[in-house]
């Protein structure tokens, strides 16, 4: 399913077509691109992963009822969360109609609202867990346990990846979120479809990526050193006769030696004109939202973002702390959307943007919080937004009850999302599987469905 | 939790296409929806007579009659009840199905409503059988010891291993290579019985050695090495998901000693202790009968430093040293293999009736003084900080008594006399500065704001601050632990007044902000201390320096696990589910291996009877299981594929006779594993060379039946090792506490390296290490662009490339010289003319030539592969 573009972008950064069959035949280039199932509407992912659990009805979930009982108790009860919560607590921030579609969402990403009519936002999301490891474990990898490989890490082994000079699938986090790795492992699958991780808190781009950079070495310097290692290398092979695994190898030193250049590019933002970094505004998230529109432009599968180190959603205390969150988090989101759609990649990359589950629409009230002002965790309603390729913009999908504490309508749980995004990318989910320990595993376990309410 | 596919379904039907196949559309969409909100009421307990476990029950129905009319699903009753079509039968109770569920079903009836055959959920009260058909699958059989074929090429047999490999090769009609040189061969058996290359030296030793016992003898050293528990103790440490650390989720948090069970698996290689014996130390070293019984205690490092997930143990004891998939039935009863789910809640049995615990390595009285001296050090720092919390808390309140003098004072620009300084430069600071969270200090600087009526805001608040936390504590029945914190209904100031008494009062000990104006922390404290108040804080200070200096260090111990007091058996959970418990299952081995229901373990948690279980000769899998294992990290690819599933779904032997004779040798040499190795590497079928040949591959391209030997990437360890050890610097040292492989100082064995479960060292991962998780069923090698960075970029190669540049310019004076003795040091043989000519023109310009010239030699193929 490779474009005449994608497999220009392959070659021109790769090697010739013979090295390139030859080495495809031997299955050492396990990250070339791959036929999906089916023809695709979108050929990249990029996740905003809002970690700690931002609160639906303070984002994009907006219920009027939630203000006009303020103070008063749920009249069905509080479902059962992982703290203690009490009465019913009104969102502080106002909804207001964004774009032309309408679609409300709340003062705290105005930037975001603009771009509404690109956002389908689901109201329905629903986990198992009220804790954040079990949710952060579902929405990653498809299983509340540890164990089992990342989206990126399914979608790279399924699909391969455009850029031969890039990892497949680069995850960012200024530190790590909690569980950390785990939720990029490529777990039974082989190791190269593992999250490449990078800390976007780091500003220099050989900070960035393991051995990016040879601390004495010139280019000039190096390429003497790989000219005499591949000759080296060629009298070993015809000694040994041909092989494969040998000829392979000799490959990638050659891509090694170029992905110096090509990922020390990508990730350097400097390069970016003054005003396009101005719209992504200042901060680690606006890095790590601007490093992976360069990794996309260039071809990587997926990118995966995390706004923060820990679980910086997680406002137990004060919902009013989300303000500030939405304050960093709002710009880049907006300005890679923008960007995306202008230059027309939008329509064949997923943006997906949210956490591990939402908030409680009841306020928080267990010994553990010191401000009665915060929301507990809610594993029974929470939203989660798709742009993109292939989706329906400008629309919302499913709903919560009229507190937003459980979705009632459309039900979507992260099986199904991880069914719809798999879609997207033209891959039944049923049938991207691995054999490991005597089974069949896949990212959507025994269930999921495609949300055919969300394509467009 | 282990749920496993409806993989018979993808075995039959491959090719799904949405509702293409009625059994498939069923087991896809139906049974699901069934099983998710059905069941519940509609299997055991039969609610209204009716249920829906099969399609006979429904075509019977309950009390109303027929659930469904098969392609008629207007009339069937099913269809009402989901639709909300009959206001008196609405179904699920718990709400309605979404429309795509209704039109699933609807669309199954109208199809037919056919059935699949996959086993169903375990139930209440079933009884599972396991047929004859199963029990005679091949693995289940007693190993036997095969007579050896008849071969057509007597010549070629060594040793009676041969004779299973050539009859196989003649049946399929290959032609094995001819012997590997004696250079690739002993570069072979020291990779593979040692992790590391043989010197030069060793080599022209052993190419010298034209005797026939010239590799026996080489292999005995080798043995004999401790290298060789080095090695081959790290492959057991993949399948014991071996990690010095815990999965936190938050930060690191090191075991103390796992170390020691990691140096155990190693000695044990080493004195090649009995391969049964190996196995029970680690599943009942406590509880073994054995003369030097404390030895084998530290064996339960395999479960005391598992992972912590339920299905752990039991996945580490039935798939990794038995082959079998047991934490696949946790929800169900095994769809392939016998394994009914009572199977895998009877060993979770044995580990739940077990608590971690620790075996000191030291005497009683020295490990009681640790603990005391423990406990004096936290009682004497608890003291302390209560002491300045409390005079903290009553020099607030003190400062709080000024608030409007301070206030009036910021107000004027000048701090009043008698006021305290630094206090004064607090509040003009938080008078002055950023923005408040709270209103009451909006208008501070105006006329209208009353700085006395402020005052009494502020201590009023703080009387109300103390009243709400000692009726928190009550209602916390006076514990603040933090369960009982999370589910406490706690009283607590309005939002604006307790970020008010935050700002003021607040320690900052819970929070990221700086304590509160009034709060002065200790170290801001003691100026305000005199008197009885002072020489009290020096004294318990004194007494804590004389506690912490007195504190021995830290008596060593073994991670174990221990019986509980009251060991019992746990409950099915029907479909995996905690809140859906069945029939208790008595903890128990297997019930393939029993003729009925297998015998109730009787000793205490069961442990020792569940070791003797498998480590034993009447256990068809653990020997078959082990010698798989070791064939395979010879040959590169084990007799079974799939080493860790012996089951229906794992795959065949290619030679299940030569398998069988492996584990029988095994046995009937009294489970020496080095017996075992020894065997394996003096056959001709481990000696071919590795060589390509055109007809072969045309015929076996997988080389399945071994006709020649498999080059193979060295793993990550005797990659890292061997870079050390041509360049002169590893240190062979053994064993003691892991050291972290970033440490660039670290320069020893890479199976001494710190091993992390919660962020595994970049180089290991970057080379396929397993990740320490979960059991390992084998190592894969990959070939990525980013280990070729490694190697172009790394500092550990680099420092490695100048180590050897020193050796080599130490050698000799003329460049030609200095390239053999580097050819020598990293390959154990003389350069070619061609080889010293590239080299001598490379070294002839440039900065460092020597170093950049060792760092190619470090990289390349010949070094990173084994023939």
């Amino acid at each position: 399913m490779m474009t005449r573009r994608d497999a220009l972008r392959t070659l021109g950064s790769g090697f010739g077509m013979a090295g390139f069959a030859g080495v495809a035949a031997g299955s050492d280039q396990p990250l070339e691109p791959k036929a999906p199932h089916f023809a695709p509407k979108a050929k990249h992912v990029i996740y905003l992963f809002l970690n700690g659990g931002p609160s639906q009805v303070d984002t994009f979930d907006p219920k009027p009822m939630l203000t006009k009982y303020h103070g008063q108790p749920a009249p069905s009860g509080n479902l059962k969360t992982e703290r203690k919560t009490g009465a019913l607590l009104k969102s502080p921030f106002e909804f207001k109609p964004g774009g032309k579609s309408g679609v409300p969402i709340s003062d705290i990403f105005p930037k975001l609202r603009d771009r509404a009519d690109d956002l389908c936002v689901i109201r329905s999301m629903y986990t198992e867990r009220p804790n954040h490891e079990p949710s952060l474990f579902m929405l990653n990898c498809g299983h509340v346990l540890p164990g089992h490989p990342s989206m990126g890490s399914w979608l790279t082994y399924g699909l391969g990846s455009f850029n031969q000079n890039l990892p497949g699938f680069v995850v960012l986090c200024p530190g790590v979120p909690v569980i950390g790795p785990q939720l990029w492992t490529s777990a039974y699958l082989p190791s190269i479809y593992q999250g490449t991780y990078l800390p976007n808190n780091e500003k220099e781009p050989e900070r960035l990526i393991q051995h990016l950079r040879n601390r004495h070495l010139g280019a000039d310097e190096q390429r003497r050193q790989l000219d005499l290692l591949a000759k080296l290398n060629r009298l070993h092979l015809a000694r040994e006769g041909s092989d494969p695994q040998l000829e392979g190898r000799i490959q990638q030193m050659e891509i090694a030696y170029r992905m110096q250049t090509e990922a020390m590019d990508a990730l350097d933002v400097s390069k970016e004109p003054e005003k396009v970094r101005a719209r992504y505004g200042e901060g680690d998230f606006a890095r790590g939202c601007l490093i992976a529109r360069r990794l996309v432009e260039r071809g990587v599968r997926m990118v995966q973002v995390y706004y923060g180190n820990g679980q910086p959603w997680d406002n137990h205390d004060d919902i009013l702390i989300h303000r500030k969150l939405a304050g960093t988090a709002d710009a880049p989101m907006a300005a890679l959307l923008e960007d995306l759609k202008a230059s027309g990649l939008l329509d064949e990359t997923v943006v997906m943007i949210g956490g591990e589950f939402g908030r409680t629409p009841s306020v928080e009230v267990s010994g553990l919080v010191r401000v009665q002002n915060g929301r507990d965790h809610n594993n029974h309603g929470f939203s989660m937004l798709l742009a993109g390729g292939g989706v329906k913009g400008g629309t919302t999908y499913g709903a919560t009850d009229e507190f937003g504490f459980k979705a009632v309508e459309n039900r979507v749980h992260p099986h199904d999302v991880h069914a719809t995004v798999l879609h997207l990318l033209g891959l039944e989910h049923t049938k991207l599987t691995y054999r490991y320990s005597g089974r069949d595993f896949r990212l959507t376990d025994v269930a999921g469905n495609v949300v055919k309410g969300v394509l467009a | 939790m282990y749920r496993c596919l409806p993989f018979l379904s993808y075995a039959l039907f491959p090719a799904l296409a949405a509702a293409a196949d009625p059994v498939e559309f069923f087991e896809m969409k139906v049974r699901p929806v069934l099983a998710k909100h059905c069941y519940s009421c509609h299997t055991a307990t039969h609610m209204g007579g009716l249920t829906v476990d099969s399609r006979e029950a429904l075509l019977k129905g309950g009390g109303r009659g027929p659930a469904i009319a098969p392609g008629k699903s207007a009339e069937s009753l099913l269809m009402t009840a989901v639709r909300h079509a009959d206001p008196k039968l609405k179904m699920p109770p718990s709400g309605k199905l979404s429309e795509s569920e209704i039109a699933d079903l609807a669309s199954w009836i109208d199809g037919g409503a056919a059935w699949g055959k996959a086993a169903p959920a375990a139930k209440a009260g079933s009884k599972y059988t396991i047929t004859e058909e199963q029990r005679h699958w091949w693995a289940f059989q007693p190993v036997r010891k095969p007579e050896p074929p008849r071969v057509k090429n007597e010549r070629w047999i060594s040793t009676p291993i041969d004779r299973f490999v050539l009859a196989a090769l003649e049946r399929e009609r290959l032609k094995p290579n001819a012997a590997a040189s004696k250079r690739d061969l002993i570069r072979r058996v020291y990779y593979d019985l040692i992790g590391l290359p043989p010197a030069a030296a060793d080599i022209e030793k052993f190419e010298a050695d034209k005797s026939s016992e010239a590799l026996a003898k080489v292999v005995d050293e080798l043995l004999a090495s401790p290298a060789y528990g080095e090695r081959w103790g790290r492959y057991w440490l993949d399948v014991a998901r071996y990690s010095d650390d815990k999965l936190n989720s938050t930060q690191d948090e090191p075991y103390a000693n796992a170390w020691r069970y990691r140096d155990w698996v190693i000695g044990a290689f080493n004195d090649d202790m009995p391969y049964d014996l190996f196995l029970k130390a680690q599943i009942a070293g406590d509880q073994i009968e054995h003369p030097d019984k404390a030895k084998l205690v530290a064996g339960l490092g395999f479960y005391a430093l598992s992972p912590q997930f339920q299905d752990d143990r039991v996945d580490a004891t039935t798939r990794g040293v038995m082959g079998i998939t047991v934490a696949c039935a946790q929800c169900h009863d095994h769809k392939f293999d016998p394994i009914p789910t009572k199977d895998y809640y009877a060993l979770l049995g044995v580990f739940t009736s077990t608590e971690l615990g620790e075996f000191p390595l030291a005497p009683a009285d020295v490990v009681e003084r640790y603990k005391q001296s423990k406990k004096g050090i936290e009682d004497q720092r608890k003291e302390i900080d209560e002491f300045l919390d409390r005079q903290a808390n009553d020099l607030a309140e003190i400062l709080a008594a000024q608030t409007a003098r301070f206030i009036e004072s910021v107000r004027k620009g000048e701090a009043a006399p008698g006021l305290d300084g630094e206090t004064y430069e607090r509040w003009k600071k938080y008078l002055t500065g950023a923005k408040r969270e709270h209103p009451f200090l909006d208008d501070w600087d105006k006329d209208s704001f009353s700085p006395a009526q402020f005052q009494e805001t502020v201590i009023a608040l703080n009387r109300e601050k103390k009243e709400i936390d000692k009726q928190n504590m009550i209602r916390l029945g006076g514990s603040e632990v933090r369960r009982d914190l999370a589910n406490a209904d706690l009283l607590s100031l309005a939002r604006d007044r307790y970020f008010l008494w935050r700002d003021l009062f607040g320690a900052g000990r819970f929070e990221k902000f700086d304590s509160g104006v009034l709060y002065h922390k200790p170290e801001r404290l003691e100026r305000f201390l005199s008197g009885a108040w002072k020489q009290h804080l020096i004294e318990l200070r004194a007494e804590l320096d004389r506690r912490t200096k007195a504190m021995p260090d830290p008596y060593p111990y073994y991670h174990t696990i221990q019986d509980v007091k009251d060991p019992k058996n746990t409950r099915i959970q029907i479909r995996g589910s905690r809140d859906n418990l069945g029939d208790e299952a008595p903890r128990a081995f297997l019930s393939v291996f029993a003729k009925g229901d297998p015998e109730p373990f009787r000793k205490g948690s069961g442990r020792l009877e569940l070791a003797e279980a498998i480590g034993n000769r009447e256990n068809p899998l653990t020997a078959r299981v082990w010698a798989n294992r070791v064939w395979g990290y010879h040959f590169g690819k084990p007799l079974v594929a799939t080493p860790s599933n012996f089951g229906q779904l794992g795959e065949r032997p290619t030679h299940p006779e030569l398998l069988d004779y492996l584990a029988a040798r095994l046995m009937e040499q009294n489970w020496s594993m080095k017996a075992l190795h020894r065997e394996i590497v003096l056959s001709t079928a481990y000696r071919l060379s590795a060589a390509t040949d055109e007809s072969n591959f045309a015929r076996d391209p997988d080389n399945r039946y071994l006709w020649r030997a498999n080059r193979r990437r060295l793993d990550i360890e005797p990659l890292r090792d061997t870079l050390l050890q041509v360049s002169g610097q590893l240190d062979r040292t053994v064993g003691g506490a892991p050291v972290k492989l970033t440490n660039s100082s670290n320069r020893r064995r890479s199976v001494y390296g710190f091993v992390s479960r919660r962020k595994l060292d970049g180089t290991l991962s970057l080379f396929d290490f397993p990740n320490p998780n979960s059991m390992s069923e084998q190592r894969i090698e990959t070939a990525t662009p980013l280990q070729q960075l490694y190697f172009l970029n790394s500092g550990f190669v680099e420092d490695r490339a100048i180590a050897l540049a020193c050796r080599v310019e130490g050698s000799a004076f003329d460049t030609a010289g200095r390239i053999r003795a580097a050819y020598r040091m990293v390959y154990g043989r003389a350069p070619s003319k061609e080889e010293i000519a590239l080299g001598e023109e490379y070294v002839s310009r440039g900065d460092d030539p020597w170093v950049r010239y060792a760092q190619v030699l470090l990289s390349s193929n010949e070094l990173l592969f084994v023939d």
